[in-house]
């Protein structure tokens, strides 16, 4: 089965006839005992003796056998050691005695199958005894916010209207695309006022004659080396949730500026002296300038739009970037969510769970939450931080990883030895080589000896980070930039980067990875929800693509979108519309991949492409 | 109890008198008991993941399942299937390295 299925949804495989009636037998307290017999093997592994010192062996082998050590399990109900050769004999022999356990590796064995079998309580017996064991002395760390409050994803129902709905949506609405050939959307605009109909144009050039153009695409002026913004820009001009959340007018500018106006008031009245002309409009709110951009971006104009209120206003905020020089996109990024954060905040008081995100829309559709787990090799503790994030930064991993990635991934696709051998040769860099890349385990080097809690001495450990919350909206930054020691300064690499329009995130997330540390236990870990809407979540699809060219100190940025399944280049004022490849051979530097399940990919068996 | 109803008959009942413990056996319990083997062991682990000799067992043991069928394979079919490649494609380097280090503790763990 593959392993992202066995990851996410715990599928539970049938338990052998000779299991089940071990279990209804009465078979609840031999796992318990199992605590006592259990010696972790850190960071993850178990073996099972029942001294310290043990050196098992099978019974039944003659002294000088092959077999005598290896491959051991121990019958369940009488603990008699026997090698794979025998074990089935010892089941022959005494009925009820065919459940074993593997001595090395904790895990049940049918001897009359002669195959593993799984059990859930089992493997929470092997998982909870793993975990208490490496922290015995230190109590528990508190969960996190997350799972005492309450289930904040509702179970994701598709919306159907309602009688009284349809005969508003037939009467109010205007499709936002209208595709040639797209029967359903002909008829629907017949009713509206200000359709933008194009019935006569052939399928080639409806997708790039302006009036058929999707509404929100617009060039964006450059304003002097403001590409690294102009990019940006696009991208979160067309991010689903934002898009929806400033269209329906949920930050009114005229509204914030009534606030800001008062509270301008009351603090005249508190002898504040203002030092800019009271005349002049004070108010600067990074969120009232996207109102501005989104109403102009999405009306009918096509003329390039010139974004020097938001450009003005985004140098109040960042000052030590406020100069014409280039900047860098991500950073423009990170500085931008900031803005929107700091005049949000003011609205709402409380801000109830870091990373929970309810503090102002840019964290809603950003923020996630990382997970880190540091372990001492020595002992097996481990120590778990959380950290909010609003964006994964991917370093470039080397082509020798992706070697080894990508002939592990060949369970993607249909291949057998011989083919996965001459892959071998290839080495592409992909965005999952990056993902596994970043949750993988790192062994921290001896100079960064962490500190045991548990050992109370300083012990070289394991890193491993892996996602805990998937933001609605994720954006990858590539690192694309190396320090060279040797020569002290920094360049940019080059490397193509291969990446998918659809992203399962599943083999990434905390549950997923705490999973395979503990040997693809049937457990639940991480407080993962094991129903449909999760395997729901954690698909993503691509919609924007910022690419960057030329070197560390000067190049350019292009934004490609991905709008009704089109891709869109935006390269400043110019906007056009270019096939797939171009995107796939674009050299990706930030992606948006937004939740599927808010992703509304319209009319896409139309276009063939 | 019902595990001391099942156990079976106590060494003390066997006739037999108990062999010499072999060369082989006397090194493999020093080898636990100074922990030297744990060691080695992740070393080997080590080493196996980093050349991708661990990733081409994972592919050979997925294609034979494919081809058997996910549900007539057993752990023993896959250990029959996978052992004889996976002694012979062991890099020489890594049989080197452990063989060193498995010479240097006997050496110095004086037998």
């Amino acid at each position: 089965m593959s392993s992202s299925s066995a990851a996410r949804a715990i599928r539970l495989p049938p338990p052998c006839p000779h299991l089940a009636a071990y279990r209804s037998g009465g078979g609840g307290t031999p796992f318990r005992s199992l605590h006592r017999c259990l010696r972790p093997r850190p960071p993850s592994r178990a073996e099972v003796r029942r001294d310290p010192g043990e050196v098992p062996f099978c019974a039944s082998c003659p002294p000088a056998a092959a077999h005598r050590g290896l491959r051991l399990y121990a019958c369940l109900s009488c603990a008699a050691v026997s090698c794979h050769a025998h074990v089935s004999d010892h089941a022959a022999l005494r009925p009820g005695h065919e459940i074993a356990l593997d001595v090395d590796r904790a895990e049940l064995f049918c001897a009359a199958c002669r195959d593993q079998v799984y059990d859930p309580d089992f493997d929470a017996a092997v998982v909870i005894a793993l975990t208490s064991l490496s922290c015995s002395r230190i109590p528990p760390p508190p969960p996190p916010p997350e799972k005492c409050a309450k289930r904040r994803r509702v179970e994701y129902r598709p919306w159907v209207p309602d009688p009284k709905g349809r005969a508003v949506i037939g009467r109010r609405s205007s499709p936002l695309l209208v595709q040639e050939g797209n029967a359903s959307s002909a008829s629907s605009t017949t009713t509206t006022a200000n359709s933008t109909t194009t019935t006569t144009s052939s399928p080639s050039s409806s997708a790039s004659s302006p009036s058929s153009l999707p509404r929100g695409l617009r060039g964006i002026n450059n304003l002097g080396n403001t590409c690294f913004m102009n990019s940006v820009l696009q991208a979160l001009l067309h991010t689903p949730l934002l898009r929806n959340y400033f269209l329906s007018d949920r930050h009114n500018r005229y509204v914030c500026q009534q606030k800001s106006k008062k509270k301008g008031g009351i603090k005249e009245k508190s002898n504040v002296v203002e030092r800019k002309n009271p005349a002049r409009e004070s108010h600067v709110c990074l969120a009232c300038d996207l109102d501005t951009m989104y109403a102009a971006v999405f009306s009918e104009d096509r003329k390039p739009f010139s974004p020097a209120n938001f450009l003005y206003s985004w140098w109040q905020h960042a000052s030590n970037l406020a100069s014409y020089e280039q900047q860098d996109a991500h950073e423009f990024f990170i500085s931008m969510l900031d803005g929107i954060h700091e005049k949000e905040q003011d609205q709402c008081k409380h801000q109830s769970h870091v990373g929970n995100g309810d503090c102002c829309i840019a964290h809603k559709v950003f923020s996630g939450i990382l997970r880190s787990d540091v372990t001492c090799t020595i002992c097996g503790f481990t120590s778990t931080t959380y950290d909010p994030c609003v964006d994964i930064s991917l370093d470039l991993d080397s082509s020798r990883d992706a070697v080894q990635i990508a002939t592990s991934k060949l369970q993607t696709c249909e291949s057998d030895t011989e083919s996965m051998l001459t892959s071998q040769a290839y080495g592409i860099s992909t965005l999952m080589g990056c993902l596994e890349h970043f949750t993988r385990p790192e062994k921290l080097g001896a100079d960064q000896k962490f500190f045991c809690e548990n050992c109370r001495a300083r012990q070289e450990s394991l890193k491993q980070m892996s996602i805990r919350k998937i933001p609605l909206v994720t954006c990858f930054h590539i690192k694309r930039f190396e320090h060279s020691l040797i020569r002290n300064m920094s360049r940019k690499v080059d490397r193509h980067l291969h990446f998918p329009f659809s992203l399962d995130m599943g083999p990434y997330l905390s549950s997923s990875i705490l999973r395979a540390r503990y040997g693809n236990r049937i457990f639940a870990f991480d407080g993962d929800d094991s129903d449909a809407s999760t395997d729901l979540a954690s698909e993503f699809e691509l919609f924007a693509v910022l690419t960057h060219s030329g070197k560390l100190e000067g190049g350019h940025y292009i934004t490609y979108l991905r709008l009704n399944n089109q891709w869109y280049k935006c390269d400043d004022a110019w906007v056009s519309h270019v096939s797939e490849s171009i995107v796939r051979a674009s050299q990706a530097y930030m992606l948006f991949y937004v939740q599927k399940i808010l992703y509304y990919r319209a009319s896409q068996h139309v276009f063939a492409s | 109890m019902r595990s001391s109803i099942n156990r079976p008959p106590t060494p003390d009942a066997n006739e037999e008198p108990e062999k010499e413990p072999t060369l082989q056996e006397i090194i493999n319990i020093k080898l636990i008991e100074s922990g030297e083997k744990e060691k080695l062991m992740e070393l080997l682990r080590e080493r196996l993941i980093e050349c991708g000799w661990r990733d081409e067992m994972k592919a050979i043991c997925r294609a034979y399942a494919r081809k058997k069928g996910r549900n007539n394979v057993t752990v023993d079919d896959l250990i029959h299937v996978v052992t004889p490649k996976g002694r012979a494609s062991v890099p020489d380097s890594v049989k080197a390295e452990l063989l060193q280090r498995i010479r240097s503790f006997l050496t110095s763990a004086a037998i």
